[in-house]
């Protein structure tokens, strides 16, 4: 009867016949699933029992998720981008805004590019298509719940076209009281066209004679700066607002 | 009533050319009224015959009903019977000779019709234009003229009024048939992309989940299966190219990410600004064969699975495009040797493309690491473009 439920199953965990090898600490990583497609659902969260992470809910729209996060306590939220209610964007913001430690990892089939990008701005720490290998996507899980940004190649260059947009775009000069678009140094953007080509941050670290570490942190930066641009967009936007709407 | 495609005659038209006969006919009764108006009150003065007048009066009156009955039906409004209108209304307005004095007659008195002869004028105009308006109002100037014994000392002022009318409304009319058969072809358009972006939302729901679920398991199984996943896999990006691509552009710049995407593979990652990358067609068209033949020679050099990335970036004075793979890399010197050889290949597609295009390409191969080429589009500089701020200093 409960199995027939297509809601939310809290944390039925440690079904993988591994341990954890990629968590460290005692913990297993807490991991949600939001997808609208049971089949996948199903798949993804299959995949992340065996690989040893506790599925600790999963959910079929935005609102369902909302409901459950509190509950389920999630590190990672392994979310898809179209749902029936909300829009993945929607719902990325909505969960950073509850929940600011949840870490959410975006999973596309549609590869629309804008819905990517804006997740990523409104706080994804990543993105991959679905049809990613296994290995690929529970790497990315892991990296995401270590807290790194995951710039698959075609991300990198959203993100970079986005500060390009951003510089080229009019009226950011911010001495119209508009925030000053974000720039990138010029060793983000050589790092960004690196990711953005396919190279490892491994290979990018040694061209450039820089600490594996280092490359991590410029990436993180480049997230950081889109995710303070857009918060102090949305600021903006509220205050605007605010301020034009009739007081009830 | 269907929308049929392509059918923008007067079967598929419509709501003002409806109103226009309408209107046809409020006038004509309203002339009617008026020509009796006249009739009534100076009778006297003007008529040989009043009784006789009475009776013409009856006769348009009828005429009225008949035509008003029958233009409202689309089918009967036919050559035949807006010639048959035409010749009624001329009869009626030369019966003028056997009614009026020959003194009111000379003196350009209104004949026993008034204005309602413009009745045919109009439908006319309405039916068939501008300048079968105005023909139809010359042809009932004429019986107007041998009234007045084709004497011009009397002002024409009502032929050129009934002229102008018939100029004017065929004009709205005409003006109205295009209007409409714009709105019905943006009606099309819509209802086109309505229904591709149901499709779209439909096969992304299912067939692409399924297909991306095969690709992904197929790999993992490896053996026959890894091949058929891989199949799932370029069929899955060949329908999302498919059901992502918008309708035609009318405009004469194409998007390049669009017209780069359909390269995207199992091997091949296609990246760029969420946005389109706006150039001419030609450029478009250049750069997208440029690309191909990079990929190709990937394919040529470095076998059939070697990984390629191409990355589109978009800044206000150029578009650049890198493509790189991760095979061995060309051996130094290798590349002009070909050149030297007369082997063309790349030089030939690649440089020579870009060259035409007013652009250029650099291919770059370190041991080891892959070669990337990278090819550049200067932008012309455009009206539209705001030119950069010299103080604000790009990434590079």
């Amino acid at each position: 009867m409960v199995g027939e439920d297509r809601g939310a199953t809290p944390a039925a965990s440690g079904r993988g016949p591994a341990p954890v090898p990629e968590a460290d600490g005692p913990r297993p990583v807490r991991v949600m699933v939001v997808d609208d497609h049971p089949m996948w659902r199903d798949a993804v969260a299959r995949d992340l029992a065996e690989a040893g992470y506790e599925v600790a809910a999963t959910a079929s729209d935005g609102a369902q998720a909302l409901r459950v996060l509190g509950a389920a306590r999630p590190d990672v939220v392994v979310l898809d981008l179209q749902l029936p209610d909300m829009s993945g964007v929607e719902v990325t913001r909505a969960l950073r805004a509850t929940s600011p430690s949840v870490r959410v990892l975006v999973l596309s089939a549609s590869g629309e590019q804008q819905d990517v990008l804006d997740a990523v701005k409104a706080g994804a720490a990543g993105y991959l298509v679905k049809s990613a290998a296994r290995a690929e996507f529970l790497d990315a899980v892991r990296r995401t719940a270590d807290g790194d940004a995951v710039f698959t190649p075609p991300l990198a260059a959203l993100v970079l076209g986005e500060f390009r947009r951003l510089a080229a775009a009019p009226a950011t000069s911010g001495a119209d009281g508009r925030p000053a678009a974000p720039t990138l140094t010029m060793r983000e953007t050589e790092i960004l066209r690196m990711v953005a080509t396919g190279l490892s941050y491994k290979q990018i670290a040694s061209r450039l004679v820089l600490s594996h570490r280092t490359v991590q942190n410029h990436v993180q930066n480049i997230l950081g700066k889109l995710h303070l641009h857009n918060r102090v967009e949305l600021v903006r936007y509220a205050i605007e607002h605010g301020l034009a709407a009739d007081p009830d | 009533m269907p929308v049929l495609p392509g059918a923008c005659d007067d079967e598929g038209v419509s709501r003002s050319a409806e109103a226009l006969w309408r209107a046809i006919a409020v006038f004509r009764f309203a002339s009617l009224g008026y020509a009796a108006l006249l009739l009534g009150v100076f009778d006297e003065n003007r008529y040989s015959r009043p009784d006789l007048a009475w009776i013409v009066l009856g006769a348009m009156g009828s005429w009225t009903v008949v035509t008003t009955l029958a233009y409202s039906h689309r089918r009967h409004r036919t050559a035949a019977l807006l010639s048959a209108d035409l010749a009624v209304t001329a009869g009626l307005l030369l019966s003028t000779f056997a009614l009026q004095l020959p003194a009111a007659r000379h003196s350009g008195l209104v004949p026993v019709t008034g204005p309602w002869v413009a009745g045919p004028v109009l439908a006319w105009a309405v039916r068939y234009g501008r300048a079968a308006g105005a023909a139809a109002a010359l042809a009932l100037s004429l019986p107007t003229f041998a009234l007045s014994g084709w004497s011009v000392s009397v002002v024409p002022n009502g032929e050129v009024l009934m002229l102008l009318a018939g100029v004017a409304v065929g004009h709205v009319a005409q003006l109205a048939a295009a209007l409409e058969a714009e709105r019905q072809h943006t009606d099309r358009v819509e209802a086109a992309s309505r229904e591709r972006e149901r499709l779209a939302r439909d096969i992304h729901d299912s067939v692409l989940q399924v297909l991306a679920l095969v690709h992904r398991r197929g790999l993992e199984a490896g053996g026959a299966a890894a091949e058929l996943g891989r199949l799932a896999g370029e069929q899955e990006a060949a329908l999302r190219a498919l059901i992502g691509a918008g309708p035609t552009a009318t405009s004469a710049d194409v998007d390049l990410s669009a017209l780069l995407k359909p390269l995207a593979s199992e091997w091949v990652t296609v990246g760029g600004p969420a946005g389109s990358v706006l150039v001419g067609n030609a450029e478009g068209e250049g750069v997208t064969a440029a690309v191909g033949a990079a990929l190709d020679n990937v394919r040529r050099h470095c076998g059939p699975h070697a990984r390629a990335w191409v990355l589109v970036e978009d800044e206000p004075e150029v578009v650049t495009v890198t493509i790189r793979d991760d095979g061995q890399g060309i051996p130094e010197g290798r590349l002009a040797q070909a050149i030297g050889a007369g082997r063309l290949g790349v030089s030939q597609s690649i440089r020579g493309r870009m060259r035409d295009l007013g652009g250029c390409a650099e291919i770059r191969s370190l041991p080891g690491e892959g070669t990337e080429v990278t090819l550049r589009l200067p932008r012309p500089p455009s009206p539209g473009r705001p030119a950069q701020e010299p103080a604000r200093v790009r990434a590079w």
